[in-house]
């Protein structure tokens, strides 16, 4: 692979840290172990403790009529980041249903990654001026993989922009093309949309993240929520011990209430916000929040950042602040289960998989009414909706000194993410998908 | 009546009748597509209302229904909720939210009532018209794909043992979206009870169980615990 972005990252030592400063000593953890380069493999049947037996027959009845298709996914990189993360799980779990699933990467020069990343910040809405050499560059790349690819399969699926192109290899055979958007289309530069949209609407249907990330399209659109897996580090179960360890590691008090926010330090995660909310409920009820994250030491503006979160902090021992190494899985998981509550106070948000993490914790959630977190914490049912440091103050107070309602909305949160969330409803989407386009979009019915 | 904890226990009948057309268990898998209509305030969902498919009334009530089936109290279809917790017009949302689906054997009757119900709402509140939503409505439609689960019942003690395995998904698919398949105020449950094994009574009881104040985990304990109850 030529993507220079594909080499896996390199643990740093000692990247990770308390660090509130008064208690540094005390909270320095021990640094987690370096990632493996891929999750290890399972099984579907392993699933079955979680959705249930029924749940895992309605799979493999759905699979049935796929058996012997082909599949192939096709997106820019292999490790790191989301989709590849996505992808790991879901190419074994699709072969294991008897359905051929391949995986390729793109590849190019610095020079196409370079144009993707600014197309990639355009379609978010960044400014951006689409010059002919870019479309050039773009196209040239496109072109020499398109050269390099068979398409043979059953079914293409080809994941954002970057490799969007590839479509120009459909031909009038059987394949189905399917464009997998896993960002946020709904203020695009215009210029970067118009060149890519033609491309778009040669696949036989799309599918987005979110009906408000997604465009006024000639092809059918389908909704995938974007999933986490119940069995990955991030969200598998933990010994008691683990979690034990973790906290005394980081000098956070089991014997008193955990208010956690995960989340990178951005101002649009509003950690400063969460540490105001935090100081006006203190008041009248007694808590730890834990601040923790990632980006600080590779994000110049994430050190920013979090240098503000400390002066904010102002040192307070209740206060504890974790700047986290990207392969933290386990910690942010046992944090995650330590907690009384999880808060995600963000101005602004994509899907907000912490959130999802969280509500499969079986805790009460506390998060901004923005992005995709709506669609996952239902007010008063699922989690709690705030709008304001306040509002997030006043809930926090509530919760703790009601945690009979936090327990029912735990239960509540954990049950949506197991419906509409998890990778194996995933999985499901995409054999749903694959049926009704060999089948044709009409054929379903009631 | 028996205790609901023996719920789990098939029912102990002396003549036990066996039905000539077995029962068979199915589920129902649904994808969700995008569709182009939305809605910011009350005409707009009025408009859309009006032009949206079948496929997207489905899909924000009986739909909406089944993803939302771990809810015991709240939750009744996506109109009501947004119409509440979006555009704050609770009269209207508290309206909305009390349409039980099963009360329609169509998609067009069930889009009617719910245009009836914001018409009427708009013409006693004309200044709810000037409140506008920050997250709009998306409107989706489903599209179904009918499942087989390899489960039959010839008799009341199989086809209790059927509901004990089945997914709520099953439990929606013959209690809940059977009505819009068969256009009678009914389900697949009550109709096979009755004409193969003479259930009459307890087959309209299962008809009485109110599907908006407890779980689908919760209807299905429901209805076993009817049939355990049951005699000819």
């Amino acid at each position: 692979m030529e993507d220079s972005r594909s080499t896996p990252q390199q643990p740093e030592t000692s990247q990770s840290q308390a660090a509130a400063p008064a208690a540094r000593e005390r909270r320095k953890p021990r640094v987690p172990e370096p990632p493996p380069l891929a999750p290890a493999s399972v099984r579907l049947a392993e699933y079955e403790a979680i959705i249930g037996k029924s749940r895992l027959d309605e799979l493999r009845f759905l699979a049935s009529a796929l058996s012997g298709k082909t599949v192939k996914m096709v997106n820019s990189t292999a490790v790191g980041g989301g989709v590849a993360e996505m992808l790991n799980r879901l190419v074994p779990l699709l072969g294991e249903l008897e359905i051929k699933t391949g995986w390729e990467v793109i590849t190019g020069g610095n020079d196409f990654f370079e144009i993707t990343k600014a197309f990639h910040n355009a379609l978010h809405g960044g400014e951006y001026a689409l010059t002919a050499q870019a479309r050039d560059v773009f196209m040239r790349h496109t072109e020499q993989n398109r050269q390099r690819m068979n398409f043979d399969e059953d079914f293409i699926v080809i994941h954002d922009p970057q490799p969007a192109g590839l479509v120009a290899s459909k031909t009038k055979g059987s394949s189905r093309w399917i464009w997998r958007c896993h960002i946020d289309l709904s203020s695009p530069n215009t210029e970067v949309w118009n060149f890519l949209q033609p491309m778009v609407e040669s696949y036989d249907a799309a599918v987005f993240s979110s009906p408000a990330f997604a465009r006024q399209l000639s092809i059918p659109q389908t909704l995938f929520y974007p999933c986490i897996d119940p069995l990955s580090e991030k969200n598998k179960e933990l010994e008691e011990s683990h979690i034990r360890d973790v906290c005394d590691n980081f000098g956070i008090d089991r014997s008193r209430p955990i208010v956690t926010q995960i989340s990178r330090f951005d101002r649009l995660k509003d950690p400063v916000g969460v540490i105001e909310a935090c100081k006006m409920a203190k008041k009248y009820v007694d808590f730890q929040l834990v601040l923790a994250g990632g980006s600080a030491s590779d994000d110049p503006e994430g050190a920013v950042v979090l240098r503000e979160v400390m002066e904010a902090a102002d040192e307070d021992p209740d206060i504890i602040i974790l700047d986290l190494p990207p392969w933290s899985a386990l910690e942010i998981n046992a944090l995650q289960r330590a907690s009384t509550i999880i808060v995600q106070k963000s101005l602004k948000e994509g899907f907000g998989l912490t959130v999802t993490e969280g509500l499969w914790k079986g805790k009460p959630v506390i998060a901004s009414a923005v992005g995709g977190i709506p669609t996952q914490v239902i007010d008063k049912l699922t989690g709690v909706l705030v709008h304001s440091v306040e509002g997030c103050a006043y809930q926090i107070r509530y919760l703790l000194t009601h945690p009979e309602l936090g327990s029912q909305l735990g239960r509540n949160g954990r049950e949506h993410v197991k419906e509409n969330f998890l990778m194996t409803t995933n999985v499901q989407r995409w054999l749903l998908l694959f049926r009704l386009l060999s089948e044709g979009l009409n054929s379903a019915s009631l | 009546m028996k205790p609901l904890g023996d719920a789990m226990s098939p029912p102990d009948h002396r003549m036990i009748r066996t039905a000539s057309t077995p029962f068979e268990f199915k589920a129902a898998a649904h994808l969700l597509f995008i569709e182009r209509e939305q809605a910011r305030n009350l005409a707009e969902l009025l408009d859309a209302l009006l032009s949206c498919s079948e496929g997207s009334i489905f899909q924000h009530t009986f739909r909406t229904l089944e993803e939302h089936h771990f809810i015991k109290e709240g939750f009744s279809n996506d109109f009501a909720h947004w119409a509440s917790s979006e555009l704050g017009v609770i009269g209207l949302g508290e309206r909305l939210a009390s349409l039980d689906v099963r009360e329609f054997t169509s998609l067009s009757s069930l889009r009617s009532r719910l245009i009836q119900l914001v018409k009427d709402f708009l013409a006693r509140n004309p200044k709810a018209r000037e409140l506008t939503a920050e997250n709009p409505f998306y409107f989706c439609s489903s599209k179904t794909v009918v499942l087989p689960v390899e489960t039959r019942a010839r008799d009341l003690p199989e086809f209790i043992d059927g509901l004990n395995h089945v997914s709520v998904h099953s439990i929606h698919y013959h209690f809940i979206e059977a009505r819009l398949r068969r256009k009678l105020e009914t389900n697949d449950f009550s109709l096979w009870l009755d004409k193969e094994l003479g259930l009459s009574q307890a087959a309209s009881l299962l008809n009485r169980i109110d599907i908006y104040t407890c779980t689908l985990e919760g209807v299905k304990r429901k209805i076993v615990h009817i049939l355990q109850n049951a005699t000819d």
